[in-house]
């Protein structure tokens, strides 16, 4: 619990900032004085905008429509550059990214999400992870692993979708995205633990899905032997 | 699944952290024990391969989802170049 700070920067500098021990009037070669809107704005542009694919693609796997990831994006950006003079330059901007990401679905679309049996609850998320688990647990016979690269995308972004967004938010960050686990558990405001957890679980559920399309198109046995 | 035979770290507590161990998120002692146990253990072993997989799809699902053409430069225009919220209170003149 202690690890997640409640501001919007959870990235906090050790170094101090904006002291000038000459006492000499701003210099605009240094660093620690105060930008101007369009120095902002343009720093902005360059720094930030770079991350749109990054967030749109993790856009879409929290909304899992098309145009709400796009309103979600665009959401972010616009929160992200009102506070954009709080972030602490040289810190780490892409997960103060996806932590602003987070944050904006979790308070203006999760609670708004079309489906009602996705509903934001923690306990209903763990409901439906023990569903799937239960599910892939009973199965017979597993695909072979190598049956699972015949899947087409489609199938695995339906799968994925089929897992509570806690879950499979923590997958695509850490599979896609690349964070680090506590570089989630700051985007997720969730302890490095439950991370750690849920980022097994998503994968162990993910894997029983995948392995029920496989089964369901008739892919179990079409690798390694049977003829089509 | 346990390929049945004695181990140094049990079957269940390698594949509780296996994930993590692919990650690079264990500590280099359990790292070790891990991979240790790996070498010595196939059923963990398919475990092991069956996330990478797993993982190696997700990344490849994700690399075909598209930004939509145009968002870019709306965010550019409606977010960086509107003046109006940049600093708190220049909305008050």
């Amino acid at each position: 619990m202690p690890e997640a700070p409640a501001a919007m920067d959870p990235h906090r500098s050790e170094q101090p900032v904006g002291s000038d021990p000459t006492g000499e009037p701003s210099d605009p070669s240094d660093p620690s004085r105060e930008l101007s809107d369009e120095e902002l704005s343009t720093l902005f542009a360059t720094d930030a905008l770079p991350y749109l694919d990054q967030l749109y693609g993790t856009a879409i796997r929290m909304t899992r429509l098309p145009v709400d990831a796009e309103d979600l994006v665009q959401e972010t950006y616009a929160k992200a550059f009102a506070a954009y003079r709080t972030f602490q330059q040289g810190t780490n901007l892409r997960a103060w990214l996806f932590r602003i990401l987070r944050n904006t679905f979790i308070n203006d679309y999760r609670k708004a999400q079309r489906q009602p049996r996705f509903q934001p609850t923690d306990e209903l998320g763990d409901a439906q992870m023990l569903d799937i688990e239960t599910r892939s647990a009973g199965g017979s016979r597993s695909a072979e692993i190598e049956a699972l690269e015949l899947l087409g995308d489609d199938d695995v972004s339906a799968a994925l979708a089929e897992i509570p967004e806690e879950f499979r938010t923590v997958v695509v960050l850490a599979d896609v995205e690349g964070f680090s686990y506590r570089e989630i558990a700051d985007i997720m405001d969730s302890p490095v633990g439950t991370v750690m957890s849920r980022v097994h679980r998503g994968r162990k559920a993910l894997r029983g899905l995948l392995d029920e399309y496989a089964k369901n198109q008739g892919l179990v046995g079409a690798w390694g032997g049977e003829e089509s | 699944m346990s390929c049945g035979r004695p181990h140094e770290t049990p079957c269940s507590q390698v594949v509780a952290s296996l994930s993590a161990y692919i990650d690079g998120e264990v500590g280099a002692e359990e790292y070790r024990l891990i991979a240790v146990h790996l070498t010595e253990c196939p059923p963990c072993e398919h475990q092991r391969q069956e996330v990478r997989r797993v993982q190696a799809l997700v990344v490849r699902a994700s690399a075909s989802i598209a930004t939509p053409e145009g968002l870019r430069e709306r965010i550019r225009v409606t977010v960086v170049s509107d003046t109006s919220h940049r600093r708190p209170g220049n909305d008050q003149e």
